[in-house]
């Protein structure tokens, strides 16, 4: 027997990684119009000084209890983070090296994560960098569905930024550019997802976008509707009906059986109790973000650059370290005291997702403990669409005789908690 | 062909993945460590070759201790996530 | 539910707790103002709670102050406005330094805490006054884990004087070591809940410290939604108005909510000072407060050694100081 060995690692330390997130630009080719990053601009890029210092900030603090994770998960996120990867490549870099240098147990243990527009994956520097770091890497590419739907919010920035230096959108849409890298992005990463964001909008295309994803061969589609209060009336009956076409669509042509698409998960939809189920659905906190400035976040979302109507929550920065008591909010928010009493009651709670950025910046005062429930519609369309998806294909799998087989191999997409 | 022809314990799995990573690691360290930089690159080397060691002790010490279906021109694979062998032949 | 309304007489009124009152100019809160302040107590029946500032006030203030029955705290030593008359026994008088010789009913002396470990002899002679001594600290958010052992040996000091006392036979009253024995339950300062503040302006406060913050600009953080920086609640002409009420109480407080240090002071404004969030509190006031449920606990098995003094109570000895390190076995 050949002694060739290979190991199969489709999911990887999940809930056991530390998140630490370099904002390495907030510019970025896009300018989609659902972008929670209303302050993108082209000036707030990161000296390598401050990446340098940051990275030895967190491996000298190893034994720090915010950091007593077993696997690190180093995160690069924008604007577009490939439009710095000679910063990136640097980084990456040094921390392979530092981590090595230091005897540092994440050497055992780290990914670099990239989510990306895909617009330059092609290019030789990201290509180069990719080969180098192939076993090391988690690159995600944002492709929103068909041209219509990808292009009706995924649009080019204006080629001049303001005063300010901030970026405005153009009409020309990117998914050509981005449809192209595609084929590329598939070979080098074949279990890759993407992710998809559902806007008032986007509703009609739902379903043949996510078929499109599918056809592209993208086996695996994150999606989700945006948190933010854009809701219009009626939108939740367009959304339950779109979602049951798609599982028509899904079921109907044996997609369930190699292909995911996360609004369907036989975890949601479910009452919670409030004693056992009752912890934080976000990560912010347990997360770690630096932005060019050398300022430190409980997550990217509450960087200035994320917020509309409140100001930055710093926790600290690279020089002065965390101040623990601004972290002390975020991990200990729990899911009842940071819920109103409807969503405590609720019968279809479980799979209802928040922002904890998005709460802070929509609550009345600062605070992350006043839960948003603008997609409050929106989740119970999806439940009411998911309880049909789950009834038709198990009848039909009965039907078939292949529930069986179907419990044994199924492919599931686990919530994506950020 | 894929087939389950055995399961290790969470202590075994987690001994392996740690050298699957580290393994990982130096491999890809190693392309960008000068040997200009004596003193970690000779860490590595030794390293490497440590590591090689022990990753195909363990699977020669599991193979022995579980007696897996093997074949001709097959391989095993592991699954992290299961803690399962395959035979992939 | 409210029971108290806090009525600032002017800008200058004494400070009483944590929070310094850094306004410096006399802002007399107008008899209209203060007319309709205290209409505005009667009507939703709350105590009336009158702040001082150190200066004497004008006569026609005298009658409308006393139109309710109230409780005063004014400057130590200063007697609150001529035609006034004297205190009931729960006003309270509020020092900066320790009095050389105490009077008051009730004490409020505020000490930074490197001021409280060098004046802790003089606070100790306090004990024995008959006084109710309550003893804030200024600058919590400075207080690190090395001062912990420091503020261990004082409370450590004072509870051998106070042990004394007992044997004695008299009741001593010390906020920090006295007050945890006798409580079974939270007692905090439930600033938003059981009491809310009317500042001169006509414009009501959490407390007193959140007025200083809006007039001295400090960074507003209460509410991001109004252009300008306001602190307030609410008004006279429109009523209370406080978002996000629930935050304010115990039960979504989730550290606070499982703790037993009864006697911590839970002040919101150090809360969002110091965590940015109104109901999270920080490791300083955390693990003072821990250090002074300790101190209780060692003096009540002390008294219980010595005399039948709550032979029933009991406080249940704990690994940690701060409840943030064990939250997760809440």
């Amino acid at each position: 027997m050949i002694r060739t060995i290979k190991e199969n690692q489709d999911s990887w330390q999940s809930g056991m990684a530390k998140n630490i997130t370099f904002i390495v630009t907030k510019d970025c080719q896009l300018a989609c119009k659902y972008c929670y990053l209303v302050g993108k601009n082209v000036k707030e890029r990161m000296p390598w000084e401050v990446a340098k210092t940051f990275i030895d900030y967190v491996l000298d603090h190893e034994n720090d209890p915010d950091f007593a994770y077993e696997s690190v998960v180093w995160d690069f996120i924008g604007g577009e983070p490939f439009l710095e990867i000679e910063l990136i490549d640097k980084i990456c870099d040094y921390i392979k090296t530092e981590l090595y240098r230091r005897n540092h147990h994440w050497f055992n243990s780290y990914r670099f994560s990239f989510s990306t527009n895909g617009i330059n994956y092609h290019e030789k520097a990201v290509q180069d960098f990719i080969k180098k770091n192939r076993d090391h890497l988690s690159i995600g590419i944002t492709i929103d569905g068909t041209e219509k739907k990808h292009d009706l919010n995924r649009v080019w920035k204006q080629p001049v930024a303001d005063d300010n230096g901030l970026t405005k959108p153009s009409e020309r849409g990117s998914y050509k550019d981005v449809v192209k890298n595609i084929p590329l992005w598939l070979e080098q990463f074949p279990g890759g997802g993407t992710k998809v964001t559902i806007s008032s909008a986007d509703i009609p295309y739902i379903t043949e976008s996510v078929l499109h994803l599918y056809r592209l061969g993208i086996h695996e589609v994150n999606i989700n509707v945006v948190f933010e209060d854009v809701w219009q009336e009626g939108d939740d009956l367009k959304f339950e009906d779109q979602l049951i076409q798609l599982a028509d669509e899904i079921i109907d042509g044996g997609y369930y059986q190699d292909y995911a698409c996360s609004f369907f998960s036989e975890h949601i939809g479910k009452p919670m109790d409030p004693e056992r189920d009752n912890q934080n659905w976000c990560g912010a906190g347990k997360m770690l973000s630096v932005d060019a400035a050398g300022n430190l976040y409980p997550c990217t979302r509450f960087a200035q650059y994320s917020l509309r109507d409140k100001d930055a929550w710093i926790i600290g920065n690279i020089r002065n370290g965390i101040d623990k008591n601004k972290l002390r909010p975020f991990l200990t928010l729990d899911r009842t005291t940071q819920s109103p009493q409807k969503c405590i009651e609720c019968e279809v709670a479980s799979g209802c997702a928040w922002c904890q950025g998005e709460n802070y910046d929509a609550a009345q005062t600062h605070t992350v403990f006043e839960r948003a429930t603008a997609i409050c519609l929106m989740h119970k369309a999806r439940v009411r669409a998911n309880n049909y998806y789950w009834n038709k294909l198990y009848r039909k799998l009965e039907l078939e005789d292949l529930r069986e087989q179907y419990e044994a191999n199924k492919r599931e997409v686990k919530p994506e908690i950020c | 062909m894929k087939k389950i022809v055995g399961q290790v314990t969470p202590e075994e799995k987690n001994e392996i993945q740690q050298l699957f990573e580290r393994r990982n690691g130096l491999n890809e360290l190693a392309k960008i460590l000068s040997a200009d930089n004596t003193e970690l690159y000779e860490k590595l080397v030794k390293d490497m070759g440590e590591t090689g060691t022990k990753f195909q002790n363990w699977w020669d010490r599991m193979a022995q201790k579980y007696q897996w279906e093997s074949a001709e021109n097959g391989n095993w694979e592991i699954n992290f996530e299961t803690n399962e062998i395959y035979l992939v032949s | 539910m409210l029971q108290y309304l806090v009525i600032l007489l002017d800008d200058t009124s004494v400070a009483y707790c944590h929070a310094d009152n850094p306004l410096k100019g006399r802002n007399l809160i107008p008899l209209e103002t203060l007319k309709k302040g205290i209409l505005f107590g009667m009507k939703q029946n709350l105590m009336i709670q009158y702040v001082f500032p150190n200066y004497e006030l004008p006569k026609e203030y005298a009658e409308v102050i006393e139109s309710i029955d109230n409780v005063k705290i004014y400057p130590v030593g200063c007697k609150p406005v001529t035609g006034i008359e004297d205190g009931n026994d729960a006003d309270v008088e509020a020092a900066n330094e320790v009095p050389e010789k105490e009077e008051a009913k009730n004490l409020v002396l505020r000490l930074t805490f490197t001021e409280m470990l060098k004046q802790k002899d003089a606070i100790a002679k306090l004990f024995a006054s008959g006084a109710r001594v309550n003893l804030c600290i200024t600058d919590v958010e400075q207080f690190s884990d090395e001062q912990m052992e420091a503020y261990k040996q004082v409370l450590k000091e004072w509870n051998a004087t106070l042990l004394d006392l007992y044997k004695q036979g008299q009741s001593p009253q010390f906020n920090l070591l006295t007050d945890r024995m006798m409580l079974e339950k939270m007692h905090n300062c439930e600033a938003g809940v059981s009491n809310i503040t009317l500042a001169p302006n006509g414009k009501f406060y959490l407390c007193p410290a959140f007025y200083y913050d809006e007039q001295t600009k400090v960074d507003n953080q209460l509410n991001h939604h109004q252009p300008t920086s306001d602190n307030s609640v609410g008004d006279l002409e429109k009523g209370l108005d406080i978002p996000n009420l629930q935050l304010l109480k115990l039960d979504h407080a989730p550290l606070c909510r499982n703790c037993d240090a009864y006697q911590c002071r839970r002040c919101i404004w150090l809360n969002r000072k110091l965590t940015w969030d109104l109901n999270t509190p920080s490791r300083q006031q955390c693990v003072m407060a821990h250090i002074e449920r300790n101190a209780s606990r060692d003096l009540l098995n002390d008294i219980h050694k010595v005399g039948e003094f709550m032979p029933e109570i009991d406080i249940k000895e704990i690994s940690y100081l701060d409840p943030f390190e064990v939250r997760k076995e809440f």
